[in-house]
């Protein structure tokens, strides 16, 4: 990799990307929604962090945040800290930060339909982040993003083609394109599969794995679907209405969940033993991210809520090293999920 | 592309048809004849020579007639108050239209579209909202007011520049291009606004961020290339709109242009002259609107792909065009 600038030094134990109590508000005219509030997350070079949690829960803003390009206005970023690499993403200069992403950090977006320009070949926009960010001349961008086309399954000669030429599923795989092609050390997955169907959506994940092996890049895979956190993350964060819930490794969330949102995203599941269940999905709806109760967000819709719960500024309790919950409800020790250990 | 250019110039035929026809019709209902204008000039005997010569003794059909066969043979005619081919006329008055035209698109295009680029990006702001008025002070001031305004100012007043005809070169041509230009820098500055501010939210700008291209080339390149299409649709009905020749503004600033010589012509019922005039101005219109439908397949690779397979995309292209055409 012939970069342009070196990137931040790094201590081998540092994590690649450190957000700090983020906290992400959209401000409009009568209201604000509060989009993400005061999420922390650490991730390692090579590990795959799943974030799941249900539309609306701030997942993209969490990711578009990591970038700093929360569209302002109506986005403010209210406090925190997000650190690649060990420089703060959003304490930057503009200039900064036009290196730093899509070099060290880059995102494939959800929309496969609308997230390419229609007016430029795929290869040009392969080709463009390739030439931002490396030495190297047009016609080997070119051939690079050839390359790079190859790698997510297209043949290099459709690099003269445009986006309207390509189907949905195979859009998408342009959008990963171009996302890996500076070989990025933290990589924002957000749905990556969702538009895709379920045979190209196995290619996907075994491509993000290999390219997780080969070039030891992390991830946060933002996802609704708990089979995909299963076969490729290492780590599970759950988010609920702009705040982690409940996080761990993915023994600790899968096998040992604490959180009764948790809980009721497992419950909702399928059964694949009995397939004539009828399926148990969450009563109610997340609450209106303009008006959040002080408490608990999630208490509205627990089955185990006390009146309390509503009231009380919810803090994080650690389980072991790795696992922590959001829940008061903890605070009696008797206090178990009926789920708890399966 | 070559078939779709052939179809292009098949269509004007009716169009010519019916506009030649119209014309005929509307200066036989009007008061008076040519003969009238020309009576002076010849004995009575002469001028029933010359009625039954030119057709006025006949249906207004029949001169229509006898005006389509020549034209059929690609003769404009002669036209009956200058005696001299309607085709030499014309010619003789469209460079100094040209020019006109020319000048007062180029200079709204130099300066409109950065403007309405500055007022897209800085979106609400002080900029944006002082852009907009003077736009709509521009579009509100009638083109006649303007010139004579100007005159009053810049020739009479202030005795910077020549305020009527065609002498001083250049220096003669800064009044009257201005006076068309406002008005076309107005409507420019705001499709240009309106349309950058459909794309500048899109999420291909945000992939360009996230890619790390630099906002300068995101707003210039991967931007404006999408928001084109109206800008140069825009573009071109104003071009056309000038090279017919602006009648009002070539009349106050004595600017000998072809839209002088076709009011002149209607004033005089010079029937064979106003409609050679027309008929060449919907030659002019129909070529600019070509030469941009084959524009907009350079600027936007989905439309190239629907000239190329052939048969019912004009509609396409104008629907693309947000049906500003």
């Amino acid at each position: 990799m012939q970069d342009k600038a070196a990137s931040g030094t790094l201590a081998p134990e540092e994590p690649v990307l450190d957000i700090q109590h983020l906290t992400v508000h959209y401000v409009l005219e009568e209201e604000t929604v509060e989009a993400v509030n005061d999420i922390s997350i650490r991730l390692e070079k090579g590990r795959i962090l799943g974030l799941v949690g249900e539309t609306g829960a701030g997942k993209t803003s969490t990711a578009l945040a990591a970038l700093n390009l929360i569209p302002d206005p109506p986005g403010v970023i209210r406090s925190g800290s997000v650190k690649v690499c060990g420089r703060d993403m959003l304490r930057m200069s503009q200039q900064e930060l036009e290196q730093i992403r899509g070099r060290d950090v880059s995102m494939i977006f959800q929309d496969p339909m609308t997230s390419l320009n229609p007016v430029f070949t795929v290869g040009e926009q392969i080709a463009e982040s390739i030439r931002l960010h490396t030495d190297c001349t047009a016609s080997e961008a070119m051939e690079r993003a050839g390359d790079m086309l190859e790698l997510v399954g297209i043949p290099r000669e459709r690099a003269g083609e445009y986006p309207h030429q390509f189907s949905g599923g195979m859009k998408q795989r342009v959008v990963i394109a171009i996302a890996l092609a500076c070989s990025p050390k933290v990589l924002l997955a957000d749905e990556p599969t969702t538009a895709l169907d379920v045979t190209i959506q196995a290619q996907v994940l075994d491509m993000m794995i290999a390219l997780k092996e080969k070039l030891d890049t992390a991830m946060i895979f933002i996802t609704h679907d708990l089979g995909v956190v299963a076969e490729i993350c290492d780590e599970v964060a759950v988010m609920y209405a702009g705040r982690v819930i409940e996080r761990g490794t993915l023994d600790d969330v899968f096998n040992h969940t604490k959180h009764p949102y948790t809980e009721g995203l497992f419950n909702s599941l399928p059964d694949i033993q009995d397939r004539t269940a009828a399926l148990r999905p969450i009563p109610g709806l997340m609450p209106d991210p303009t008006r959040l109760p002080k408490g608990c967000a999630f208490a509205p819709r627990c089955p185990y809520a006390s009146p309390a719960c509503i009231e009380t500024v919810q803090t994080e309790r650690a389980f072991s090293e790795t696992h922590t919950v959001m829940c008061s409800a903890y605070e009696d020790p008797a206090f178990h999920i009926r789920r708890e250990e399966v | 592309m070559g078939k779709y250019i052939v179809k292009r110039v098949i269509m004007l035929i009716p169009v010519i048809i019916g506009v030649s026809l119209l014309i005929f019709i509307m200066l036989d209902l009007a008061p008076g004849t040519v003969l009238d204008q020309i009576a002076n000039d010849y004995t009575p005997e002469q001028l029933a020579a010359l009625e039954h010569e030119l057709g006025y003794d006949r249906s207004v059909f029949y001169r229509y007639g006898m005006y389509m066969w020549d034209l059929l043979h690609g003769d404009l005619g002669t036209s009956y108050i200058y005696k001299a081919e309607v085709w030499d006329l014309y010619m003789q008055r469209l460079p100094a239209t040209l020019l006109l035209a020319g000048a007062s698109v180029l200079v709204s295009i130099v300066l409109s579209i950065p403007l309405g680029i500055l007022a897209a990006t800085k979106h609400g702001s002080l900029t944006d909202n002082a852009s907009m008025v003077a736009a709509l002070l521009g579009l509100s001031m009638p083109n006649f007011w303007l010139g004579l305004m100007l005159i009053i100012v810049f020739s009479l007043n202030l005795g910077w520049l020549p305020s009527s005809g065609f002498k001083d070169g250049f220096r003669s041509l800064i009044l009257p291009a201005i006076t068309i230009g406002t008005g076309l820098m107005a409507t420019l500055t705001r499709t240009t606004r309106s349309s950058m501010l459909d794309v500048i939210r899109s999420d291909y700008l945000r992939t360009a961020r996230a890619k790390g291209v630099p906002e300068k080339t995101v707003i210039r390149k991967h931007a404006l290339k999408n928001a084109m299409i109206p800008i140069i649709t825009v573009i071109g009905t104003q071009m056309g709109r000038t090279l017919g020749g602006s009648v009002v503004t070539e009349n106050v600033f004595s600017w000998p242009g072809v839209g002088r010589l076709t009011i002149d012509a209607v004033k005089q019922r010079d029937t064979i002259m106003v409609t050679g005039c027309i008929i060449m101005s919907v030659i002019m219109i129909s070529l600019i609107q070509l030469l941009v439908d084959i524009t907009y397949a350079f600027v936007d690779p989905r439309l190239k792909s629907q000239y190329a397979s052939g048969g019912g995309k004009r509609k396409l292209a104008r629907a693309a065009g947000g049906g500003q055409t």
